[in-house]
């Protein structure tokens, strides 16, 4: 751990700084990451689903999910 | 009784100081320690709006850490009283659990003990007062600025000088009396003064709510001669058994496990005595044995004092620290929460004046009583849907779920609001308002939109009410058609509900967040699905304009239910982490980007 990020922490931890701009990125890598795991999980049930409502609402979370990661993208690649 | 016992102190005492100014001089000191230990802990609680919170969550995951936590957190702030009440605040919010509860508690014991060095070590060897000075004035000017922080440290440091300065009046009035009088007259010696004395320390430590307080009253009346060394054993005894008093009535407010901690504080300390009482004699032996190696002269009684103190409490953690988890055990056999009958009237379950206290335990406290507040509303929607929670609960398919409930159910869902919701709402509201007033911006800024939440709720309850009257009608209806629409209403809230109890249930945070978009997009597609639908009726004459009316009406209502829960799943979810928070809240989808999606028309058609 550097300096700096070592003062951040305990900056942080004495609540005299608030969570930092890091420590949001961190959080939303981590969520994307996640996402683009249930994306492929949904995309698998997707090829599986014979029942045309199930086939509708999968679809709908796979694009949720879509603009979810793009939207954290955006937000790292900032 | 309370007043006639406060006239008869004050008679009492005018009449002491009238025949003795060494009486006015201690019982002064006395009351300037005191304030000076309110001071203190004043003081404190400007800080623990961070700080201290976080290191109790950091570093209480387990007994003995948490017994070093209690013992460092005490002598930091010379005040068990106020770790005991960070304890028991922290496990009403579920922050801790009760095995580390009572490893503070523990640790605070230990703590209490560097005082009574401090004091017996220097306090009573220097002029103390000197020092309290310099600390009154500086302490005075800081309180007078505007930064919380120079406020808390302000509060510390006059804390401290009322507390030297109290500690001086009192050797000084000691020192007075022996001129005059000789107390020692009056000891008594062997197993009977033993008991006598400890009796008097026990009333002494309820009188003054603090037993650090009777242990300087002890130490200054032993370094002035004024009782005898067996005796002040004896004192100490029972000002450790005295302050467990204090704890039960301080946790007469707290929740059912504060009340459990407190019940453990009094296992610890009252077993503990009752056990020392019997081997006094024993103790100042071993004393007498190991305060040469301590370099503690032969006649410094106050020393050997604080040397017993620290033995009684070492014990303490010795006899229970290994026992913990059966003590656990024990208070949960002893304390059983009495489960709620469905007429019965439900209170609040979180919500207690000390979680007032602190903004992390009154924040996470508000978001559990929310989350109770929620499952009682959630319940009666169903109820007003026909249908019940536990079918929701089910894998059961949502079509199967309303062949099986095709039965209207009558339920009186205002006697629900009566029993079950308006008492819970109304102390939430007011548990937010009072924290509002006690905390800075930033923590409100927390605390305003779980009380938003608690709106919704309610608000999401009166449109279920409203909507109940005509889903009583309709779900038996001849028409087929309109039978078909409130039945579709049922469906599309039977799917919200579920999805709520998933995202408020998961423990995969991309499930709850998907989930979380999901809510709202399906609330606008139903929207537009069930106009869509209500046009369709009406101008194909399928139903009567009295059906259509009540059609109209309650799709809003069920919009409106569906809109607030969402809007509460997610602030509920959302701030459940303030840690993840910013993070979530970023990648969920705002209001324009939902519309995007629910007026595509590739999605319209699955609504």
């Amino acid at each position: 751990m550097s300096g700096e990020k070592f003062i951040n922490k305990i900056q942080e931890l004495f609540g005299i700084i608030s969570q930092n701009d890091e420590s949001k990125r961190k959080a939303i890598k981590e969520l994307v990451k996640k996402l683009k795991k249930r994306r492929i999980t949904l995309k698998n049930e997707l090829r599986e689903e014979s029942n045309l409502i199930k086939r509708e609402t999968l679809k709908d979370n796979i694009k949720i999910i879509k603009k979810q990661i793009k939207k954290g993208k955006d937000i790292l690649d900032d | 009784m309370k007043r006639l016992l406060l006239i008869l102190t004050i008679i009492g005492l005018s009449y002491a100081f009238a025949q003795s100014k060494s009486i006015l001089s201690i019982s002064a000191g006395v009351a300037i320690f005191l304030l000076g230990m309110l001071s203190l802990e004043e003081g404190f609680r400007f800080f623990t709006g961070g700080l201290l919170d976080k290191f109790l969550k950091k570093f209480t995951n387990n007994v003995y850490k948490s017994v070093i936590f209690g013992a460092v957190t005490t002598t930091l702030m010379q005040s068990s009283g106020l770790v005991s009440v960070i304890a028991i605040s922290f496990i009403s919010a579920g922050l801790i659990g009760l095995s580390q509860g009572i490893g503070i508690v523990l640790g605070a014991n230990i703590g209490t003990t560097t005082g009574a060095w401090l004091i017996a070590g220097f306090g009573l060897k220097i002029s103390i007062a000197t020092y309290a000075m310099p600390m009154l004035v500086f302490g005075t000017l800081f309180i007078f600025q505007s930064s919380r922080r120079l406020k808390g440290l302000g509060y510390v440091l006059t804390g401290l000088g009322f507390s030297f300065l109290g500690i001086a009046y009192m050797k000084e009035g000691f020192e007075a009396f022996k001129e005059t009088i000789d107390l020692t007259q009056y000891s008594i010696e062997g197993f009977k003064g033993i008991l006598i004395f400890t009796a008097i320390g026990i009333g002494a430590t309820i009188i003054m709510q603090s037993s650090h307080a009777t242990l300087v009253l002890i130490l200054t009346a032993l370094a002035a001669s004024q009782i005898t060394y067996e005796n002040a054993i004896a004192l100490t005894i029972g000002a450790n058994m005295g302050t467990t008093i204090t704890a039960v009535i301080g946790a007469l407010g707290a929740s059912f496990d504060g009340k459990k901690l407190a019940g453990a504080h009094f296992i610890i300390n009252i077993s503990t005595a009752l056990l020392v009482i019997g081997f006094v004699p024993f103790f100042i032996n071993m004393i007498e044995f190991t305060a040469p190696f301590l370099g503690i002269a032969h006649d410094d009684y106050a020393l050997k004092l604080a040397l017993y103190h620290t033995y009684f409490n070492l014990l303490c953690v010795a006899i229970f620290a290994p026992l913990v988890d059966k003590m656990v055990m024990l208070l949960n056999y002893v304390f059983v929460q009495k489960k709620l009958e469905a007429s019965e009237m439900d209170d609040v379950m979180y919500i207690n004046d000390l979680a007032l206290d602190f903004p992390d335990t009154a924040q996470i406290v508000l978001l559990k009583e929310t989350k109770h507040l929620f499952t009682n509303v959630f319940e009666i929607i169903a109820k007003g849907l026909s249908i019940y929670k536990e079918d929701i609960f089910s894998g059961m398919e949502i079509e199967d779920i309303i062949k099986l409930r095709h039965k209207a159910l009558h339920v009186n869902m205002d006697e629900f609001y009566e029993k079950r919701i308006k008492d819970i709402y109304g102390k939430i509201i007011t548990f937010t308002i009072l924290a509002q007033g006690k905390f800075s911006e930033d923590a409100n800024k927390k605390l305003i939109p779980i009380k938003n939440a608690n709106i919704r709720i309610v608000e999401a309850f009166k449109a279920a009410k409203h909507m109940q009257k005509n889903m009583l009608v309709y779900i038996e209806s001849d028409n087929e058609f309109i039978k078909n629409e409130y039945n579709h209403i049922r469906k599309n809230l039977i799917k919200q509900l579920r999805n709520m109890q998933l995202i408020l249930n998961t423990n995969e945070e991309d499930v709850a967040i998907l989930l979380l978009s999901k809510l709202k997009l399906d609330v606008q597609k139903y929207d537009i699905a069930a106009n869509k639908s209500l046009d369709n009726l009406i101008r194909t004459n399928k139903i009567t304009y009295a059906m259509a009316t009540s059609l109209m009406n309650d799709t809003t209502y069920a919009y409106t239910i569906a809109f607030e829960l969402a809007e509460v799943a997610n602030i509920l979810f959302i701030h459940e982490d303030d840690d993840l928070k910013e993070g979530r809240e970023a990648l969920l989808l705002n209001e324009n980007e939902v519309d995007d999606m629910a007026n595509n028309p590739n999605t319209r058609k699955s609504a």
